[in-house]
């Protein structure tokens, strides 16, 4: 029958608005409570889909990876020596746009310190593909979870200097448990073998 | 308005200026309430972000909350310009062109790193160092690319920006301070601004005078080994064993006897042709019963710089009745005005990529009907493919760059530039003189036309780069007779960021990101195809695991890429969004997935040669088999309950776009667009790559070749996916993920290799060539969606302007990939 095929649609197109209803009453009187939101993002989830940003947030998994950061331990006497990574250059040979740039540091005598005296990263050519932190030897270079970077003006600030690039291991830990976590344990287990 | 203005006598203290801003406050108030609650965003996508910012659009981010929902695609209607992705520079007089059209106030977002600042490819010949040079950009964006909710905050950022104006002291109520239209930029041997003509010109000068002086000291120390300009060591050319394989040697004495001896020699498994004799041989190949190559799949040019002769044109032959195959024929042209028969009358698959080849190369194919450039336009100064040109930007030869480690003190690119753009300019060119070559437009002789009762004249339509349903940066010139079309050009390279030069100076892992862009919904597919064809000539084993987690990936991918390919092609089609915002929520899911095993939604980089990146959780696994055992079949249920039998739909594609199956494989149209015209060719049954020959799936065939086959074929293959997937899931082992040790430096034995995959789109190929170093000494990307377009004209003749669209929508092309 001419026509059906049309209804047939606009059944399905139906069945999707009434959905969304029937889910909201089992969180009825809050449509949007955060419960609500979780559950609707699931692979099962039913009703309606949309995150109210920016008053909720969608969250990301911890693999997530945006522009990298540098970690320092918080344990020792100041940041600078607290600094992980030890200018060995392999996440600038590695990174694909060629967007890090290395000054290793130089004691009195002119020979290198396993320490960065300068580290850039121009985040206008950084490509979000995480080879750096893949393939650190020290879990120095890791991927933020910091997407919030929307700003007006490019040339102050898309270039991250050591300052912005450096946080503490602990935000680290917060943002990547699992790995945090593997990678401590690696570690002590190398040093008890040692 | 009226409103009563306190007399100066009675409130002496307060300034005139600050009295009225009590009152403007208020006027402010509601007039950027107004403004920042219905900003129009134009139709207007360039790359890979434009999908982010449309996936804002759909059901789970809803731009509509913003007001922001009423996409124009009309510059004169819209007020925000969207500046997302990568600003070609054959792309930019157009982006500039449509800024110039929005009426005031009007606001530029530049969203992911390309738009900002060039972002990875700006070290490209062909790419803009950021929008901002030549637009007024209000917000940047980060990201490569920036999900849907940096987008959004993005979006936040403007309305704030909004709601710090004035309206006194906004510039587009006041005479003295609107804009002047930006003057467009030119298409020269470089892209120019006319606003730098005189600083170009002085520098061209200054470099004539140094180039003078230059000559006199290069005479002055002849003797002195002076190394030259660029190329700072010999590069180190690609050697193998060049011993004739038996089949080859067979099939070359097979040859000498039907056709005389001498037109080829066998080269290890190759055939090395007289570059005279092509079609010839091509001939006897394509027609000889139990031969029977009928597919040209991929052509593309080599530059042995140092080698006589120089240039190599390498063809690979397929076999879609005996899927036997490939059979590479080689033809090499010298470095003095290089030129090979072109082969477009024997297999029109040639048409496109022999253009690319001129193109990039500059290898002249007589006997082409229309040897144009094709990816960079007429006029553009030098063969960009070729080992010894430079770019503005370049550094060295390979990466990684000695500038940025131990001492890399950040230099910007721009600031080594005398322009501080991303162009160059030959010595001897004159910007007064230069008249820029058109794209010449066919002209209609009103000779042809009957001439019966009114007379009618053809005319020629220009529809892109910028249309809203050519699915990015495309351009038809289609020539029509009345509303009939006639003829019809496809136009590409307005997204050519220069994947295979940046990717012949990138290390072999160093490409794997870049995969990623190329068709930027199936990064998993193209990473797959990379690591596989690298695989080829590396000697390592693939760990169980990684073998299924790649197989999952990958037929995901193909899930999804059917479902968006529906959602457009009904968008294009009319039914506007409805099937688009369904398709995207089921997309979302699987990028979900996407995200937790690989690290970033889009861009997966996920494949590595021996494996894959990341380990995937039980949990995921569980949530994958949901979505592939019940939820994804009921939305293709649902999909084809909404759209199948939908009267419309079939209306407007039953019969549409016909063509027969010898000639869409003639035209080298390969994947789910040839099993719609009835040719049974699937990669992964005729040269089962990874595990796949393991599982059982059906290769769905259907016979009309019909717009709607198209349709049809794309759920069935989902369907069929979804087995796989369903196998694939149960059978996942424990075990590793990567075999043999995972190292950040890598040396490929020297050699050659294609490899090919059933990408949802077509055969994905990459054609590799290792001169032993950490660097391919060739990367060449076959794309299925720019060869599909071979048959484009084909295919829309005879038909409606309004068919084209969904013709074209129907082969599903990606222009990350069309353009590379």
């Amino acid at each position: 029958m001419l026509g059906f095929g049309v209804v047939k649609g606009l059944a399905v197109t139906l069945e999707h608005f009434v959905e969304t209803y029937i889910d909201d009453l089992k969180y009825f009187p809050r449509r949007y409570s955060e419960e609500a939101m979780e559950s609707r993002q699931r692979v099962n989830g039913r009703g309606i889909f949309t995150v109210q940003y920016p008053e909720q947030e969608l969250t990301h998994a911890e693999a997530f990876r945006y522009i990298p950061f540098l970690v320092f331990d918080e344990d020792k006497d100041s940041v600078y020596e607290g600094i992980r990574c030890t200018s060995c250059g392999i996440c600038a040979k590695v990174c694909p746009p060629q967007c890090i740039w290395i000054v290793r540091s130089l004691d009195a005598d002119g020979r290198p310190i396993p320490q960065p005296a300068e580290f850039d990263i121009d985040i206008d050519v950084c490509m979000n593909c995480g080879y750096c932190a893949e393939y650190c030897p020290f879990d120095a270079i890791i991927m933020d979870h910091e997407w919030k970077l929307a700003d007006y003006d490019r040339f102050d600030g898309h270039i991250h200097d050591l300052e912005r690039l450096l946080k503490p291991a602990s935000y680290y830990e917060k943002i990547r448990p699992i790995q945090y976590a593997e990678n401590n344990l690696d570690e002590e287990e190398e040093e008890d073998e040692a | 308005m009226m409103v009563e203005v306190p007399s100066q006598s009675e409130v002496p203290e307060i300034p005139e200026e600050l009295q009225r801003n009590v009152l403007i406050t208020g006027v402010d108030t509601i007039y950027n309430w107004g403004r920042m609650y219905s900003i129009w965003p134009m139709v207007f996508g360039l790359a890979c972000c434009a999908i982010e910012f449309i996936v804002a659009g759909t059901a789970r981010y809803d731009m509509a909350r913003f007001g922001a929902e009423l996409a124009r695609a009309s510059p004169r209607q819209a007020d925000l310009m969207i500046v997302s992705g990568t600003v070609t520079k054959k792309m930019v007089p157009q982006v500039v062109r449509l800024h110039n059209q929005m009426p005031e106030p009007k606001y530029v977002i530049a969203m992911g790193a390309c738009a900002t600042a060039g972002g990875p490819f700006k070290e490209g010949y062909n790419v803009v160092s950021g929008i901002d040079k030549f637009l007024p950009v209000d917000v940047y964006i980060p990201g490569c690319p920036p999900t849907p909710q940096a987008f959004l905050q993005g979006l936040v950022k403007l309305q704030e920006k909004i709601k710090g104006q004035s309206v006194t002291q906004v510039p587009w109520y006041r005479k003295d301070q609107r804009d002047e239209a930006i003057p467009i930029p030119v298409l020269g041997p470089d892209i120019f601004d006319p606003r730098q003509v005189e600083a170009i010109k002085e520098e061209l000068v200054k470099q004539r005078a140094g180039e003078t002086q230059a000559e006199t000291e290069e005479e002055a120390d002849a003797n002195g080994a002076k190394p030259k300009k660029g190329i700072t060591k010999a590069p180190k050319l690609p050697q193998w064993d060049i011993s004739p394989t038996e089949e080859a040697q067979t099939l070359a004495d097979r040859i000498h006897q039907a056709l005389g001896e001498g037109l080829v020699t066998p080269e290890k498994d190759t055939l090395l042709v007289a570059p005279s004799r092509l079609i010839q041989v091509g001939e006897y190949l394509r027609d000889t019963q139990d031969l029977a190559y009928d597919l040209l799949s991929n052509v593309t040019g080599v530059d042995y710089l140092g080698r006589d002769p120089r240039f190599e044109v390498v063809y690979h032959l397929y076999s879609t009745s005996r899927g036997s195959g490939p059979l590479v024929l080689k033809a090499r042209a010298p470095e003095e005005d290089p030129q090979v028969s072109s082969l477009t009358s024997v297999w029109p698959s040639a048409d496109l990529q022999e253009r690319e080849v001129w193109d990039l190369y500059g290898i002249r194919f007589p006997g082409h009907p229309n040897l144009k450039r094709i990816l960079l336009w007429e006029g553009f100064y030098g063969h960009p493919m070729r080992k010894d040109y430079q770019e503005a930007y370049y550094e060295e030869p390979t990466k990684p760059f000695n500038s940025r480690w131990p001492g890399g003190h950040h230099t910007l690119a721009e600031s080594k530039n005398p322009y501080s753009r991303n162009s160059v300019y030959p010595k001897e060119w004159d910007p007064d003189e230069y008249t820029p070559v058109g794209e010449a437009l066919a002209v209609v002789d009103a000779k042809d036309l009957p001439r019966t009762g009114i007379r009618t004249e053809k005319i020629v339509l220009n529809m892109g780069p910028q249309h809203p349903s050519t699915h990015g940066v495309f351009r038809m010139v289609v020539t029509l007779d009345g509303e009939t079309v006639v003829d019809l050009e496809p136009v590409v390279g307005y997204l050519h960021r220069n994947h295979e030069k940046i990717g012949e100076r990138n290390g072999w892992l160093m490409n794997m990101p870049y995969t990623d862009r190329l068709d930027y919904f199936n990064s998993m597919g193209n990473n797959l195809g990379y690591a596989l064809a690298v695989e080829k000539l590396l000697d390592v084993e693939i760990p169980e695991r990684a073998e299924y987690l790649r197989v999952i990936m990958a037929e995901f991918n193909r899930v999804l890429s059917h479902m968006m390919m529906v959602g457009f092609l009904l968008n294009e089609l009319g039914a506007a969004f409805t099937p688009l915002f369904y398709t995207t929520k089921e997309r979302e899911l699987i990028l979900d997935l996407y995200e937790e095993a690989s690290g970033s939604r889009m861009m997966c980089n996920y494949m590595r040669f021996g494996g894959v990146a990341r380990d995937v959780s039980q949990d995921w696994l569980d949530r994958a088999c949901y979505l592939a055992r019940e939820r994804l079949p009921r939305k293709l249920d649902e999909l084809e309950q909404l759209l199948s039998d939908n009267e419309i739909l079939v209306a407007r594609t039953k019969g549409v776009g016909v063509i027969p199956p010898e000639v869409a494989v003639a035209h080298g149209i390969t994947g789910p667009m040839l099993r719609a015209v009835g040719v049974p060719y699937d990669i992964r049954r005729v040269e089962p790559y990874g595990i796949y020959d393991r599982f059982d799936f059906n290769v769905p065939l259907l016979h009309n070749g019909d717009l709607y086959d198209r349709y049809l074929i794309r759920i069935l293959e989902a369907r069929e996916a979804l087995k796989i997937l369903d196998q694939a899931l149960e059978g996942i082992p424990e075990g590793p993920i990567f075999g043999g040790r995972r190292a950040w430096q890598l040396r490929v034995p020297a050699g050659e290799a294609y490899g090919r995959i059933e990408h949802p789109k077509g055969e994905l190929g990459y054609y590799l060539v290792s001169n032993g170093t950490g660097n391919p000494w060739r990367y060449r990307v076959r794309s299925p969606s720019f060869i599909n377009l071979t048959a484009l004209a084909e295919m829309c003749k005879g038909h409606k302007v309004a068919d084209i669209i969904a013709i074209l929508g129907a082969i599903d092309i990606v222009l990350g990939e069309v353009d590379r």
